[in-house]
């Protein structure tokens, strides 16, 4: 490194100080906000430690324990990979449709895109509550009318079978937050292609297929990488309405952690619990990045 | 003259050094407490303030420097800060029991107390929340608990007797069960707050022994079956509103008092601070305790803030000064008297100014029952096994399972919480 340094010209130099002097307070603060708590938590994995006393050094004992001996762990990573599962479908192709509803090219339309932007930008808990009113077996709005058209609606929350729909469908609800890329990957499709596809007599189906879904791929596949690493960390909704119940249902993983961490003050298992997590949604991302090759097109290519 | 020169430096240069242990033994003579404490319904912040400007005035050699905090806030801060081992306040709640082995250890600064002694508090509140481990980790700062509060006026309305003190369990379920009106959408009663607590204790039910070894026989027990049993026929009853109901019509975590306020909730299991709000309200209501199981010891959930001095503090006599006041009979008192708070010690509780009312009395006899608290925070792991067990509730709640369903699932709960209570004994003994 410092060979190459001294090959360096005087000028490239001091441009080379002037770019890690203008990188470094985004470098302190990575090495003090996310370096160092990384490398602490690494090592409390391996720790027992009660917060207000010394880590004990327990070796790989957290580790063994999440595999072996603690059934709460493989019901978290279940519930919570069940859950990734149902909603991250829906939140894609959701996502999706609505950005091309918002896409056209209609009077007021950029109310309609504010509305449906502002689930995104409102408090997890404010949501939550809300839907607890509205799925609220007896008295909620969705199961009044349900009920006017003669359906007999579910306990929603407070039905072990329905739990996790429920929570489900409350993410769905905050797609529009997703939408507005999808609109903004969209609107970046040169018209062009689609006045020649149509020239060429590509019907509308076609013209999405070949067009606007290939051309898309890149916003899908940032959008994939984003809502599959939200849904993982699934949590408020938990907290605030079903407390992981009824019969551990709804019982993510991010509450599990929650609940060791700052209830049970196990800082130690906790740390190893978040580990784990991490390596999941590092490995389902590295995954997904491979694939990316097969399936993402960017203009360039 | 070099000579002289040199002398006057020198002499000044001794000066200088003088003037900050000057200003450090000015300093010594006024010691500063950092005090850190909630905003809360019994206490507010500007009666806190009062006290403490009344304290500084009587102490000139003290300052106490109080930092209100929110309470939703307060846990985290202590927790860290604790943690961080600097930074902690002087005096502080330890209202959580992790926090204790930084607590500093009174029992020297008592004994060397005359006007503080431990029989001047309620036993049963000095033993769950002032001793830990055979140390006094703090002082219990005034009394809660929970108790039945009924709606004198939906009783006469119904044409139902008031409950006794020394009313059952199967009477509660009858009582409530004749309270219910589904016209008006009034349910008779509510259910516990979760298994347990103190109706589970009044069958003699615990969810694992005493030296917390064995799940097998206790969780499973025929005491934890008959409580499990009661809760289920409650349950059936639908005398009680539906957890989804609870969730919904009640704001507050702590009790349905707004649902018993509204008329819709005829008997409820509620505090002292809701009593405070139901007499604000008007509401015509009696208290009773927890209904009893005949022949069994009697329970009660009650609770009170541990106050303690931090075992880091640099002025450990300075801060029991202002500990043994502010949760001694004169801090109590002013709180009492000045803002909402029920005392810790029987003698200035007494003098309450609604002392003779017939359900303040029926609160200080609760208060007199054995304390479910003795058993949770004798056993650290007690709140990991419920989690591992909380299956059985849930079932029962929902109505999932039969009556005779009951010892088969709770059977098939001991496995795992025997592996909970296992694990967590191992980090945190028994």
């Amino acid at each position: 490194m410092l060979a190459s340094w001294r090959r360096l010209s005087p000028m490239a130099r001091r441009e080379a100080l002037e770019a890690y002097l203008a990188l470094s307070p985004w470098l302190f603060g990575f090495v003090v906000f996310t370096a160092i708590p990384i490398g602490v938590s690494i090592f409390l994995s391996f720790t027992q430690w009660t917060i207000v006393e010394q880590p004990t050094w327990i070796g790989a004992d957290n580790y063994v324990r999440m595999f072996t001996r603690d059934p709460l762990f493989w019901q978290a990573l279940k519930v919570t990979g069940l859950f990734v599962l149902i909603s991250l479908p829906l939140k894609l192709v959701l996502g999706l449709a609505l950005a091309l509803l918002l896409n056209n090219r209609l009077p007021g339309m950029n109310f309609f895109r504010t509305v449906f932007y502002i689930p995104a930008v409102i408090s997890g808990v404010a949501v939550s509550l809300m839907w607890m009113w509205l799925l609220q077996p007896d008295t909620g709005v969705v199961n009044t009318l349900l009920d006017a058209v003669g359906v007999k609606g579910p306990n929603w929350f407070w039905d072990k079978d329905w739990a996790l729909p429920s929570v489900a469908l409350m993410s769905v609800w905050k797609v529009g937050g997703s939408a507005i890329i999808y609109l903004a990957g969209l609107q970046n499709i040169p018209a062009q292609l689609y006045e020649a596809a149509e020239i060429d007599g590509a019907g509308k189906w076609g013209r999405f297929w070949r067009i606007t879904i290939p051309l898309l791929t890149p916003t899908i596949f940032f959008q994939l990488i984003i809502e599959m690493i939200d849904s993982f960390k699934i949590f408020t909704e938990a907290f605030v309405i079903t407390q992981g119940g009824p019969l551990k249902s709804t019982y993510f993983y991010m509450l599990y952690f929650y609940e060791e961490a700052f209830r049970n003050f196990n800082m130690g298992y906790a740390s190893a619990l978040a580990l784990f997590l991490t390596l999941i949604i590092l490995a389902t991302t590295i995954f997904i990045n491979y694939t990316s090759k097969r399936w993402v097109y960017y203009e360039s290519e | 003259m070099w000579y002289r020169s040199r002398k006057i430096s020198l002499v000044l240069f001794a000066l200088l050094m003088l003037i900050p242990f000057g200003a450090v033994t000015l300093a010594q003579d006024v010691v500063t407490i950092e005090w850190w404490t909630v905003n809360s319904e019994e206490y507010s912040e500007e009666v806190q303030r009062a006290l403490v400007e009344q304290f500084n005035a009587e102490h000139p050699n003290i300052q106490v420097n109080i930092t209100v905090l929110p309470e939703s806030g307060f846990t985290e801060r202590m927790t860290a800060t604790l943690g961080a081992g600097s930074g902690a306040p002087d005096v502080a709640f330890f209202w959580d029991n992790n926090w204790f082995p930084q607590a500093l250890d009174l029992t020297s600064y008592i004994e060397a107390d005359p006007d503080l002694d431990p029989s001047m508090y309620f036993e049963g509140f000095w033993n769950t929340r002032a001793v830990w481990q055979d140390k006094v980790v703090g002082l219990p700062l005034g009394v809660g608990a929970n108790f039945v509060m009924y709606n004198k006026d939906v009783f006469d309305e119904m044409g139902v007797a008031y409950p006794s003190p020394d009313w059952t369990t199967e009477d509660y379920i009858a009582t409530a069960t004749a309270l219910t009106d589904p016209d008006q959408r009034r349910w008779g009663g509510d259910r516990p707050r979760g298994p347990f607590r103190a109706i589970w204790r009044n069958y003699g039910a615990f969810p694992y022994s005493d030296d917390s070894t064995t799940i097998d026989g206790y969780l499973n027990s025929d005491a934890a079956v008959a409580s499990y049993t009661w809760l289920w026929d409650l349950v059936a009853s639908g005398a009680t509103p539906t957890p989804a109901d609870i969730e919904i019509l009640g704001t507050e975590g702590t009790g349905p008092i707004d649902l018993f306020l509204a008329g819709r909730l005829a008997m409820a299991t509620l505090n002292q601070g809701h009593m405070l709000t139901a007499i604000e309200s008007g509401v015509n209501f009696g208290i009773v305790p927890e209904p009893q199981v005949v022949g069994n010891e009697r329970y009660v959930n009650a609770f009170s803030l541990t106050a303690s001095i931090w075992a880091g503090t640099a002025h450990p006599a300075e801060a029991y000064e202002w500990l043994s006041y502010w949760v001694g009979p004169e801090g109590q008192r002013f709180l009492m008297d000045n803002g909402h708070l029920f005392p810790s010690l029987p003698d200035v509780l007494a003098d309450h100014a609604n002392a003779d009312k017939d359900y303040v009395q029926a609160f200080f006899a609760v208060l007199e029952l054995r304390q479910v608290a003795e058993w949770v925070n004798a056993h650290p792991c007690n709140g990991t096994v419920l989690r591992a067990a909380v299956d059985a509730w849930d079932l029962v709640n929902l109505g999932e399972i039969g009556r005779d369903d009951i010892k088969a699932t709770l059977d098939s709960l001991v496995d795992p919480a025997q592996q909970a209570l296992d694990e967590c004994v191992a980090r945190l003994g028994a």
